[in-house]
C-alpha cells in the first residue's frame, strides 16, 4: 500500500493507527531479509493507541496514523541506537535526535529501527555488525547502502515510509536498488542533532517512499529549522506536499554530455533514454551539458569522508558510552582494544585513511587538494544551473550486484557511488526514482536541482509518476 | 606506505592490528590512494578550498544553563563509573 493511501485510510477512520502499526509488526515478523536491527512492538502499539485516542489532535498531521521505519542511525530516547555497529550495540541515547521528535509529532509510530551499513560506511549494507540485508526483489543481491534496510524495507511493503542518511548517495543508491523514491535533501534543511555522525560537512537526512507523494509529506514531517544544528538552515516556506501539483511550466533539464563514457551498465542506459523520452513528452526541453569533472568527485570523496569520520568516530573510546574492551590495565591499550574489537574493517580502513590525509606531510596533497576539487565541482553545478534548471541522470552505474563483490574489487564498490556524489560535495538535493526494469529488478534515474529546490525535484518526480508505472512495480 | 608508517599510523587513530596483518592492511590501503591518487594531476592552485557547501553564520545562544544535559544519564552510559565520574584504567603509574 502506498503512503496516501494508508494515511487516507486512518484520516477517514477506516483503518486505525494500531491496526495499521499491527500490519507492519505482523510483517517485520515475518522478514527474512535481515531488514530491521531493532523493533519496539510494545512501544509502538502504545504510541499507536495514544494517537487513535487524540484522532482530532493528529488527523491534518503530514504523517497522520502512518507506521515508519527509522534508520538506526537517530538517536531514540530510551531506546537502542546501534549504527550498525557493535561499539553501540547496547547504548540506549538519553534524548531523541531531532528526526525522530520532528517524526513524531507528525503523528506516524515508528516500528523499529533499520540495518544500515556500519556508521553508514559502505554501499551495498554488507558491513553491518548485524549481518547484511538482502535485496526484496532478489535475496542473493545487496539492497544498496548505507541506508539498506531502509530502502528495503519500503520495497517489501513493512512500512510506507522511513528516514534514511545520504553522505555520498546513501539513500538514492539503495533507493534505485530497492525500486523506491528516495531524496537527499539541502544539505541543512534536516536537522543532524542526534543523527550519529559520520562526515559532518556531507550527512543529511531524508525520506524513502514508494513515490514523490509519500517523499513530499515525510520531508515536510523532517525539514526543520534546529537551533541544536550550527548548519541548520532556516526552512524555506514552503509545503512539499501541497507544492506536488504545483505547474512549474517546461523545465530545461541538462544531461550530462558524454554520459556513457563514465561505465554505466547497458542496461541502466536503456532506462535513462527511454525516461528522457518521457520527459520530452511532458514538455521539458532536455539540453546537453558538459561535466567532464563529475568523476573526479570520488577523489574528493574517498579523502573527505574518511578524513570527517576519522575525527568524529575519535569519541568512541571505551569511555563515556559504547563499548569497552575487557581487562584492560592502562588507558592507552583501552582505547586501542576497544576500537580495535568493536569497529568493523571498513570502519577501520576509513578511519586509517582519514588519519593519514590529515597527518602533516600528506595534509596537502590530499585534505586541501580533495577541498579544492570540491570547490570545483560546487563552481561547475553553479555554472550549469545558470543554463539549466534541474540535471537529470541515472543513480548509479549497475543494478543491485551479488553479496561478497565487495572482497573482490573494493575500488569497484566505491566507484558505484560516482554519480551520487557530486551532490553532497556541493550540498545540492537530488531524488532517486524507479525509471525501468531489467532482468526483473528496478533501475533508478536521479534529478539533481539547485540549493533548496526540493519542490522542483518532488513536482517533476511526481508528473512523471503520474504517466508511468515503475514506481508501483513490487517484489 | 611502509610497516613502521602504519605502526605510526595505527597508533595516531588508535587502533591496534596483528603484525601478522599488516602486509593486508598496506595492500588495502594502498588500492585507496590508487584511486585517491587520481586527482593529483589536477592544477587547482586558482581555487580556495571547500570545507563547507553552504555560507555559514556562527550560531550563538544566551549563555544560560539550559538543562538539556542530564548527568545522570550520562553516567549510566558509561561502561564503568562511581558517583559524579567516569572510571578509567590508572593513567600515572
Amino acid at each position: 500500500m502506498n503512503f496516501k493511501e494508508q494515511r487516507d485510510l486512518f484520516r477517514t477512520k477506516k483503518v486505525s493507527a494500531k491496526e495499521a502499526v499491527q500490519e507492519s509488526i505482523k510483517k517485520i515478523n515475518g522478514d527474512n531479509l535481515n531488514i530491521f536491527i531493532n523493533s519496539f512492538q510494545s512501544e509502538a502499539l502504545k504510541q499507536a493507541e495514544f494517537i487513535d485516542n487524540n484522532f482530532d489532535k493528529f488527523k491534518d498531521a503530514p504523517l497522520s496514523g502512518v507506521p515508519i521505519a527509522h534508520k538506526d542511525i537517530f538517536c531514540t530516547k530510551g531506546l537502542p541506537t546501534t549504527c550498525g555497529s557493535k561499539m553501540l550495540e547496547n547504548f540506549v541515547p538519553p534524548y531523541d535526535s531531532t528526526v525522530i521528535h520532528n517524526c513524531n509529532e507528525a503523528g506516524s509510530v515508528m516500528v523499529g529501527k533499520t540495518n544500515m551499513d556500519e556508521f553508514a560506511m559502505g554501499s551495498s549494507n554488507e558491513t553491518s555488525y548485524f549481518g547484511p540485508v538482502s535485496n526484496p526483489w532478489n535475496s542473493d543481491l545487496v539492497p544498496g547502502g548505507s541506508s539498506g534496510g531502509a530502502a528495503a524495507c519500503v520495497a517489501a511493503d513493512i512500512t510506507s515510509i522511513s528516514t534514511g542518511t545520504d553522505t555520498g548517495g546513501s539513500i538514492r543508491q539503495p533507493a534505485a536498488l530497492c525500486g523506491v523514491t528516495g531524496l537527499k535533501p539541502t544539505y541543512g534543511l534536516v536537522s543532524r542533532w542526534g543523527m550519529i555522525a559520520f562526515c559532518s560537512s556531507m550527512d543529511q537526512a531524508g525520506p524513502f517512499s514508494r513515490d514523490a507523494f509519500g517523499c513530499a509529506a515525510l520531508l515536510d514531517a523532517m525539514a526543520s529549522y534546529d537551533s541544536k544544528d550550527s548548519t541548520s538552515t532556516e526552512r524555506p516556506d514552503k509545503n512539499f506536499e501541497n507544492l506536488l501539483d504545483k505547474d512549474f511550466g517546461s523545465l530545461k533539464i541538462g544531461v550530462i554530455k558524454d554520459i556513457d563514457n563514465f561505465g554505466i551498465n547497458p542496461d541502466v542506459m536503456e532506462s535513462y533514454e527511454v525516461s528522457k523520452t518521457v520527459l520530452s513528452g511532458l514538455g521539458h526541453e532536455l539540453k546537453e551539458v558538459d561535466f567532464s569533472e563529475l568523476s573526479t568527485g570520488i577523489c574528493s570523496y574517498y579523502v573527505i569522508a574518511p578524513a570527517e569520520c576519522s575525527s568524529n568516530l575519535s569519541r568512541f573510546d571505551g569511555v563515556k558510552y559504547g563499548y569497552r574492551a575487557s581487562d584492560q590495565k592502562d588507558i592507552s591499550k583501552l582505547y586501542m582494544e576497544t576500537r580495535s574489537e568493536a569497529f568493523g574493517d571498513e570502519v577501520k580502513k576509513r578511519i586509517l585513511i582519514g588519519t593519514h590525509v590529515l597527518s602533516a606531510g600528506f595534509y596537502d596533497a590530499y585534505y586541501l587538494q580533495a577541498q579544492k576539487v570540491r570547490r570545483m565541482i560546487k563552481n561547475k553545478f553553479e555554472s550549469i544551473f545558470k543554463d539549466v534548471d534541474l540535471i537529470f541522470m541515472p543513480t548509479t552505474l549497475d543494478q543491485a550486484f551479488e553479496k561478497n563483490r565487495e572482497s573482490n574489487d573494493p575500488n569497484r564498490m566505491y566507484k558505484e557511488d560516482l554519480l551520487t556524489i557530486p551532490a553532497n560535495l556541493a550540498g545540492l538535493p537530488a531524488i532517486s526514482f524507479p525509471n525501468g526494469f531489467k532482468n526483473n529488478l528496478p533501475i533508478g534515474g536521479q534529478f539533481i536541482g539547485n540549493y533548496f529546490s526540493e519542490d522542483l525535484l518532488l513536482a517533476t518526480t511526481n508528473r512523471i509518476q503520474e504517466v508511468s508505472d515503475w514506481h508501483k512495480m513490487t517484489p | 606506505m611502509d610497516k613502521i608508517e602504519l605502526k605510526n599510523l595505527l597508533f595516531l587513530a588508535r587502533i591496534s592490528a596483528d603484525e601478522k596483518e599488516h602486509t593486508k592492511i598496506i595492500k588495502k590501503l594502498k588500492n585507496t590512494f590508487d584511486l585517491i591518487d587520481e586527482m593529483q594531476d589536477l592544477d587547482l592552485s586558482d581555487l580556495e578550498p571547500l570545507n563547507n557547501p553552504l555560507e555559514l553564520n556562527n550560531v550563538s545562544r544566551e549563555d544560560v544553563n539550559n538543562d538539556r544535559n542530564s548527568k545522570g544519564e550520562f553516567l549510566n552510559n558509561s561502561p564503568e563509573s562511581d558517583e559524579d565520574y567516569f572510571l578509567v584504567p590508572k593513567i600515572i603509574e
